[in-house]
């Protein structure tokens, strides 16, 4: 008996789907369901803004997910290619996106990037504790001497950190998810040969700090910035 | 009614999205901001590609099936420790009962769960019951969702046989926290016992099905209405057999209405919800009621085929359809959550309250029936309030405290004893997760007042009558320690 009041619900809830939201079912067809054959917004829209801004801004609520909006495109391609390899390895590239990426398509990739590059970057806002951004500001423009070297992020994130290309904008970014990668760099949980060694010896401290600084920035490209020598990012592997 | 408890987490999903449980759980069962969100897109959000695809003439998609179904195997094993033994009811004391149990499995599923299409989705789920012994049809939720292009308005349709299996949140409903199907008294362990609480908590599978709708608006307001109608697992259809509604306690008359909204914000790390709940049941009980119209007409019958004196209607089996109680449940609920990288803590609970207006041929002052009245009172009222902290760091180490309270009116004929369906206990846990889809629970239950018909001990001693050396019973002799064990693969 519950199979056929199983059966009949379903038939129920289907039957009643196709009725009531046949226009919209209607207006889809073309998007076949194959994750191949998604456009860029069709994909936003279903898989990542679920954790990149729920509206498909690329403006994610959680500090534990990167916002996306204004990001560099290529720097977006390049990740995407990564985590797709499984050349990203960090915990959370592990956990959320070496899955949900696996069959993203080079074409797919681009689009993506191009999506979330082009929505409205988010800008900086002024510190809530001026004197750890100041030690900050010293850290992303001088870096740390010798012995406890830590290269200065300004050369290649730039003077408002916009970043460039490869390199990743910074500005507007969570302080969390930011904090967290330069965790990983550090530990060597994600791989990037100039960043680990960037990082190899920054404190907690250090990193509460040049956190705080960034978040003041306003991602504004700088007519001083240029393109750093050799891609900074993720290509150890 | 004593339900089994939902499983927890399924890994057919994590193998469809690509995305580890975390994506979705806290710890499982509780749904992270994403998880809320995945189910009630119909679980239909993939990245693997089809193994075969149909299209019609209209470029419409017929068929999408991948190279493997989203099966599960889920399991929960536990042991259970009371504090003390009850006296075995059949023999004279000091025979007693076993002090503890072993429920090896307590649960044992096999589950489908995930896509069916690209906007519908499914869980399904078989269970073997330790407790029962038997093989049954647990959780089924088959929706249908969509969005509009913006995201700004997604809707869905749930088909399914679990009040308030559908919900999204972990305050209230089958997915209450805490979870853990544990064997002791507040669910149900020991035959015959059970804390009392409202029938929102007892229409699942074998009891009812029902089709709702549901909309959620700007990522943030949900609103849903389920109909719900009788659906005796095992029993005749349509449902008009007294064996079949003996075997739930009852049934549902006609279509009970279930109304739920809840308001979710989300900030950084932070995801907190209120929410509230209505529903309304016209309740069929299994009580035995003879009319005297009835043993009238049986007696009449008897004595035309000649043999008076043996009426063929007995109280265990007669059933009246005329006799309906009414259920009003209202229910507020809400949950806050601290999702962060290593440290996640979550405050949840809810308070119900719930009238039951018993029908007046079963109530002893306006009893119209040939055997024996049902219920004290015309109108019950049971308000149970939950309230659950938890801590959990890097998603291995943690646990919670909860605390339940549930008072209501003294109904002696419905309760026994002094009437009082009033329970009071704390359970504490112990979590360690060395793998996500492997966890083991250390809980104990502490009861501070437990009614009289839902303790094995019987608090009035009026039951044991072979068994007179049984006595200082108290509501912690219920004080029960398990050892879980669940996983998943």
């Amino acid at each position: 008996m519950s199979k056929s009041v199983t059966h009949l619900a379903m038939a129920a809830a289907v039957a009643l789907a196709c009725t009531v939201f046949g226009t919209a079912w209607a207006a889809e067809i073309s998007i076949p369901p194959d994750p191949g054959a998604r456009d860029a917004h069709t994909l936003v829209s279903f898989a990542c803004s679920k954790c990149h801004g729920p509206h498909a801004n690329g403006i994610s609520i959680s500090p534990l997910f990167p916002i996306l909006a204004g990001q560099n495109s290529i720097y977006i391609q390049e990740q995407l290619k990564l985590l797709r390899q499984h050349s990203r390895a960090d915990p959370h590239a592990r956990a959320f996106m070496w899955g949900i990426s696996h069959a993203l398509t080079d074409q797919q990739i681009v689009g993506l990037a191009q999506y979330f590059s082009s929505q409205p970057a988010v800008s900086g806002r002024p510190s809530t504790n001026p004197e750890l951004a100041a030690k900050g500001k010293e850290i992303y423009e001088n870096g740390v001497p010798e012995p406890h070297r830590v290269i200065k992020c300004i050369e290649c994130h730039g003077e408002n950190s916009a970043g460039t290309n490869t390199v990743p904008r910074l500005a507007g970014q969570h302080a969390g998810y930011m904090a967290l990668q330069l965790h990983y760099y550090r530990d060597g949980l994600r791989e990037n040969k100039l960043m680990n060694r960037n990082v190899k010896n920054i404190t907690d401290d250090q990193i509460a700090a040049v956190i705080e600084y960034i978040g003041t920035l306003s991602g504004e490209t700088s007519p001083n910035d240029t393109s750093p020598p050799a891609s900074p990012d993720d290509s150890s592997n | 009614m004593l339900l089994a408890q939902p499983a927890r987490a399924i890994p057919p999903f994590a193998r469809q999205t690509g995305l580890a449980c975390e994506a979705c759980h806290t710890l499982p069962p509780e749904l992270t901001p994403f998880g809320r969100r995945f189910k009630l897109s119909g679980y239909t959000l993939t990245t693997r590609p089809p193994l075969v695809n149909d299209i019609d003439d209209y470029k419409r998609n017929t068929l999408w099936l991948t190279d493997l179904p989203g099966i599960a195997v889920l399991a929960q094993l536990n042991y259970s420790h009371y504090n003390r033994a009850p006296p075995d009811t059949g023999q004279p004391y000091p025979a007693h009962a076993q002090s503890d149990t072993f429920q090896f499995p307590d649960q044992f599923s096999l589950a489908y769960a995930g896509a069916v299409s690209d906007k519908v989705g499914a869980w399904m789920q078989l269970t073997y019951n330790g407790q029962a012994g038997s093989v049954g049809i647990d959780n089924i939720d088959i929706r249908y969702s969509d969005h509009t292009y913006d995201n700004k308005w997604l809707w869905g349709i749930t088909a399914n046989n679990y009040l308030t299996f559908q919900d999204v949140w972990n305050g209230i409903g089958s997915y209450t926290i805490p979870n853990f199907n544990t064997v002791s008294l507040a669910t149900g362990g020991v035959a015959g016992a059970g804390t009392t609480g409202p029938i929102l908590n007892a229409l699942g599978p074998g009891v009812v099905a029902g089709i709702g709708a549901y909309v959620f608006w700007n990522d943030s307001l949900y609103f849903e209405v389920t109909a719900y109608h009788s659906a005796v697992a095992g029993g005749s259809s349509p449902v008009v057999d007294s064996v079949s509604l003996a075997a739930n306690g009852g049934a549902v008359d006609r279509f009970a209405p279930y109304a739920r909204i809840a308001y979710e914000r989300d900030w950084g790390y932070h995801s907190a919800e209120i929410g509230g709940s209505a529903l309304y049941v016209n309740w069929i009980p299994s009580v035995g009621y003879i009319s005297k119209q009835q043993q009238l007409a049986a007696n009449e019958a008897a004595i035309a085929a000649g043999t008076p004196g043996t009426p063929p209607y007995t109280p265990s089996q007669t059933f009246n359809p005329g006799v309906i109680n009414r259920y009003t449940d209202l229910s507020v609920d809400w949950q806050y959550q601290y999702n962060g990288q290593h440290n996640i803590f979550g405050f949840l609970g809810h308070v119900t309250h719930e009238r039951q207006q018993n029908s007046n041929q079963l109530v002893a002052a306006t009893f119209t029936g040939a055997s024996s009245p049902v219920y004290s009172n015309p109108t019950d009222t049971l308000t149970q309030a939950v309230v659950t902290g938890e801590y959990f760091y890097n998603r291995r180490y943690g646990g919670l405290v909860s605390l339940t309270r549930t008072r209501g009116t003294w109904d002696p004929l419905l309760n026994g004893g002094n009437g009082s369906p009033a329970n009071q206990y704390e359970t504490f846990e112990l979590d360690y997760v060395p793998w996500l889809n492997f966890r083991l629970i250390l809980q104990y239950d502490v009861y501070q007042v437990v009614a009289n018909n839902q303790s094995p001990f019987n608090l009035s001693n009026a039951t044991f009558p072979n068994s007179p050396g049984f006595t200082n019973i108290r509501a912690g002799d219920n004080n029960t320690w398990v050892l879980g064990l669940w996983m998943d693969y």
